[in-house]
């Protein structure tokens, strides 16, 4: 016991720290990531198999069925047509959210004008308004605009952003007054200033934002569930479904089912594994 | 303020008003369509309808299937909430402490924000299935359970409830792991130091000092289990057996689309309205009140 070192003694009436404390918090870690996996990595190893009916823990080994499933599932049960409509109107609505939230924010923090608070708040208060509180009447309008069935169905009511303007908002109010002054006094135009000087300044909040509006129009299921019929539109998610309907009139295998639930997963998964940086600041800076 | 470099008012007009155009049209319009919706009895499956007045509420408050239809997502809302957060807050803290390795756990706890719903339901859907199931055999095996959730409400409830939560780790533990990293280290250190234990830490120390993160996280995880579920409901129960597994937002979908009762859907989206107000109201009052811990 050495109490010229306060914490190693801690350490020993506590036993944290020590090679054993160590261990046991991997352990534990590495339990609880492990079971998070699960599910998706059964889902994996049965989309190699030829059936995907599981009797026996031989039947857990990686398949040779790999390549024919997911062939099969994005041509015969079409998924390579929902897989590009959920990325067509992931895409529609991921730009145009930032598109015109970036005019939007612009406005409401560079310009002087009469009701700005009130319209900041008629925007701020959209996030009262999920699909829910307003499903049929918009299902109505949309079908009445004659865009049932449409990519503009997916993507035009989902444009409007509280959540973008709100994070744009917070982030143009940290740019330093002094850039903002210096650009007054040179005569920049709004259009200019927004291009050439927010723009480049907001590339982190930019990305972060972009990632997680991605994921969320991706996954996005209720909505085309209800307002997509056709099979040449719908979207992956709804394809997932689809496939649901075919398992249980007896006509497929479980293994070409994990194929379409692990293809509509990678698109996300990538997304949020290659721009977690962004991501997590940008949550980070919504968080205050 | 100085940041008002601009002022052509008409200019900043034309710059909202994409994004308010967008929000009248589908979002205000819709959300008042809705109210005066609900106040009609919609006739022969959407094609007449006939003023009620209030008659589709008071439907909805005498209906002991509706009644139930809320108790069933209150309790559902409830165990998902405690369920989620207890497991994100427990996982947090471990990659808080660990110090090798840290990123990469991080990484293999927050993917589940990134897992659609339709995939995290029928993965579930497959392997619990009762007669072909990876996991439900094992389970059967171990705990001499018959699992059996397609006709069973309580199983149903629990393999759903299971399957939301799931999802939900890796948002908690985003803002959890934020919020842990702005505890100020000096704190942690004292506590180190005070021999104590490392659940005690957690619960005694560092609990308190995250809990303005914490309510907003119960606030969004209640926007969750009532507003963002339909996908594992549609997939895994469609709202059943017997109705044990048909929350609100579910309810609405049927009397919307399955029975084109579109006066009583309208009349549930006005009283989903209300709760997410409540719900917003709620989570404007509580991050005022921390607002001091920054």
């Amino acid at each position: 016991m050495s109490l010229s070192n306060p914490t190693a003694y801690v350490d020993e009436l506590t036993g944290e720290n020590t090679d054993t404390d160590k261990l046991l918090v991997h352990l534990g870690l590495f339990t609880a990531v492990l079971l998070m996996a699960l599910p998706i990595l059964i889902a994996l190893l049965v989309s190699t198999q030829q059936r995907g009916v599981i009797t026996s823990p031989a039947d857990l080994l990686p398949g040779s069925h790999m390549v024919h499933n997911y062939y099969t599932v994005m041509t015969d049960y079409n998924f390579a047509v929902y897989m590009w409509n959920s990325f067509v109107m992931s895409t529609i609505i991921v730009v145009g959210k930032l598109a015109i939230s970036l005019l939007a924010a612009l406005a409401i923090v560079y310009y002087r004008f009469p009701f700005k608070n009130l319209m900041f708040l008629l925007i701020l208060f959209t996030l009262m308004l999920p699909v829910p509180v307003r499903f049929v009447p918009l299902f109505n309008i949309v079908t009445d605009l004659g865009w049932y069935n449409s990519m503009l169905a997916l993507t035009i009511p989902y444009l409007a952003s509280a959540t973008t303007v709100f994070l744009l908002r917070q982030h143009f109010l940290s740019i330093p007054e002094s850039i903002v002054e210096t650009a007054k006094l040179d005569g920049v135009g709004p259009l200019k200033f927004l291009v050439y000087v927010l723009i480049p300044m907001s590339k982190g909040m930019l990305a972060g934002v972009s990632v997680i509006m991605f994921i969320y129009a991706w996954n996005q299921y209720l909505w085309p569930l209800v307002i997509i019929d056709s099979q040449s539109q719908q979207v992956t998610q709804v394809g997932i479904t689809l496939l649901q309907g075919d398992i249980q009139a007896g006509e497929l295998q479980w293994s070409i089912v994990m194929a379409g639930a692990i293809i509509t997963l990678i698109p996300p998964l990538l997304a949020l594994i290659a721009f977690r940086k962004p991501l997590l600041e940008t949550f980070g800076v919504q968080q205050k | 303020m100085s940041r008002e470099i601009y002022d052509r008012s008409w200019v900043a007009y034309l710059l909202l008003l994409p994004t308010l155009v967008v929000s009248a049209v589908f979002l205000y319009y819709p959300a008042a369509r809705a109210v005066e919706l609900s106040l009609y009895e919609t006739l022969q499956f959407g094609t007449r309808r006939l003023w009620t007045g209030l008659g589709n509420y008071e439907f909805l408050l005498t209906s002991g299937d509706y009644h139930s239809s809320i108790l069933i997502t209150l309790g559902f809302s409830v165990i998902v909430i405690i369920g989620v957060m207890a497991v994100s807050l427990a996982v947090s803290f471990l990659i808080y402490e660990v110090t090798t390795g840290q990123a990469s756990y991080l990484v293999a706890a927050i993917w589940p924000y990134a897992l659609p719903p339709a995939v995290a339901g029928i993965v579930f859907f497959y392997i619990l299935h009762p007669s072909l199931g990876v996991i439900s055999q094992p389970i059967e095996a171990l705990f001499g359970v018959n699992v059996d959730w397609f006709t069973r409400g309580g199983q149903a409830f629990v393999v759903l409830t299971v399957a939301v939560i799931w999802k939900q780790i890796g948002y908690n533990v985003i803002f959890m792991i934020a919020a842990l990293n702005n505890v100020p280290d000096a704190l942690g250190e004292v506590a180190d130091l005070d021999g104590v234990s490392r659940t005690q830490r957690l619960l005694r120390v560092y609990t308190p000092l995250i809990s303005p993160t914490l309510l907003f996280l119960a606030v969004m995880n209640t926007i969750y289990a009532f507003f963002h579920t339909f996908a594992f409901i549609d997939i895994l129960t469609q709202g059943g057996p017997g109705g044990a597994t048909n929350i609100m937002i579910y309810d609405l979908y049927r009397n919307a689309f399955e029975f084109n009762n579109h006066g009583l859907a309208s009349a549930q989206s006005v009283i989903l309205f209300l709760v997410v107000g409540a719900l917003m109201f709620l989570q404007l009052k509580v991050s005022d009140r921390y607002a001091h811990y920054g």
